[in-house]
């Protein structure tokens, strides 16, 4: 049953991807953005999980504002599927300049583009983060951690659509310390999106002023290597046109006790990507439940 | 500092890091960090644990290929030297 479920699924992807070659932009736009807000109005779970998300977190002052932007986020998301399976037709090495728009601190900007120097690249699930992933792998070579789809004929389908460059992804099962200690040693970014929920493996660190259960590798990475660590993302500005931006690189006192530092770089981390969401709202992943509360914290 | 007193001092500090049951008067330069408790993720709590005792300042991307504990008091040995 679970097979033949994976192959019909298969059929409706691979019919998806032959018509998104053969169609214009602006019509693939049009029904994704269709098909985007069925979706919305059928998934009643998750458009409520994203509607309260936005109300809770104080994005939005007044229920309206609050369901228009989780309209908003569902049909993003829609975009940002399309864009990372077609952004192979405008972003290549000698054009994505044409596409991007980069806004860089000075000082993260030199961390990224010195020659042999591994970089810490936290990220979360806003704008297009495959497209931030493409457009700094034009800089330096990425490596990131991704989530293998629970349907593997339509994981292998797409991972062959995708546009890598010099942007290279581990399973998360294989993802582990050496791998990410070797991609620092070989010079390269090495990315994560820090607003996934970390179960009880967590810190609980305030997100928009509730806590959320938060992965402490980067950090932990950060203070034993001296790594540079920056947050950046990419957001949509108009149709195939993206800004990526970095902000200054992490800088914390040390104290010595680890927790404490670890609280002070994922606080810093946080406060970024609050920054980042409130400058386009409706570019935020809000169906995520970011704020489940873990089984058992083990790091207050 | 000699060998077997970093590996005594290793073995303190991992004491207190893992969360795993271990005999540790068994344990020896041959153990294997994993056997001890240390997953992917938790190693680099252990990493950061030996730079802070230690008060060694070393790249831990050095650390990359090293697998058993006597390994490891090798690899400190040389950057304590």
């Amino acid at each position: 049953m679970k097979k033949l479920r994976h192959l019909l699924e298969f059929a409706l992807a691979w019919s998806g991807l032959k018509l998104i070659r053969v169609l214009p932009d602006l019509m693939i736009t049009t029904i994704t953005v269709l098909l985007a807000d069925a979706y919305y109005g059928l998934a009643r779970t998750r458009r409520q999980i994203a509607y309260r998300n936005v109300l809770e977190s104080g994005i939005a002052d007044n229920p309206a504002e609050a369901s228009r932007i989780a309209r908003h986020s569902f049909r993003h998301f829609g975009l940002v599927v399309i864009e990372s399976l077609t952004s192979s037709r405008y972003l290549t090495e000698e054009t994505w300049q044409d596409h991007v728009h980069l806004d860089l601190d000075a000082e993260s900007e030199r961390w990224i583009r010195e020659d042999g120097r591994g970089v810490i690249l936290a990220s979360g699930h806003l704008g297009n983060w495959e497209i931030a992933a493409q457009v700094v792998s034009y800089l330096k070579p990425v490596s990131g951690i991704t989530r293998v789809m629970n349907n593997p004929y339509v994981e292998q389908l797409v991972q062959r659509h995708k546009p890598r460059n010099r942007f290279t992804l581990t399973p998360k099962r294989d993802a582990n310390s050496a791998r990410f200690l070797e991609a620092i040693r070989d010079g390269k970014i090495l990315a994560f999106m820090i607003d996934q929920f970390a179960h009880d493996r967590g810190m609980m660190i305030d997100f928009f002023g509730r806590p959320a259960s938060t992965h402490t590798a980067i950090a932990l990475l950060h203070l034993v290597s001296g790594t540079p660590l920056i947050f950046g993302y990419s957001r949509r500005i108009a149709p195939r046109q993206f800004e990526f931006k970095a902000f200054p690189p992490i800088r914390i006192e040390r104290s010595g006790d680890k927790q404490r530092d670890l609280r002070s770089i994922l606080d810093a981390l946080t406060r970024y990507l609050e920054e980042a969401i409130r400058e386009s709202p409706e570019q935020y992943l809000w169906a995520h439940r970011r704020w489940r509360v873990p089984a058992q914290s083990s790091r207050h | 500092m000699t060998r077997d007193e970093i590996i005594s001092k290793l073995r303190d500090i991992m004491k207190e890091s893992t969360e795993k049951p271990v005999d540790w008067s068994t344990v020896s330069g041959e153990s294997t960090i994993e056997s001890l408790g240390f997953d992917s993720l938790s190693i680099l709590d252990l990493i950061y644990d030996i730079q802070q005792e230690f008060d060694a300042e070393f790249d831990a991307e050095q650390l990359v290929s090293i697998q058993t504990v006597g390994e490891l008091a090798e690899f400190l040995s040389s950057q304590l030297a």
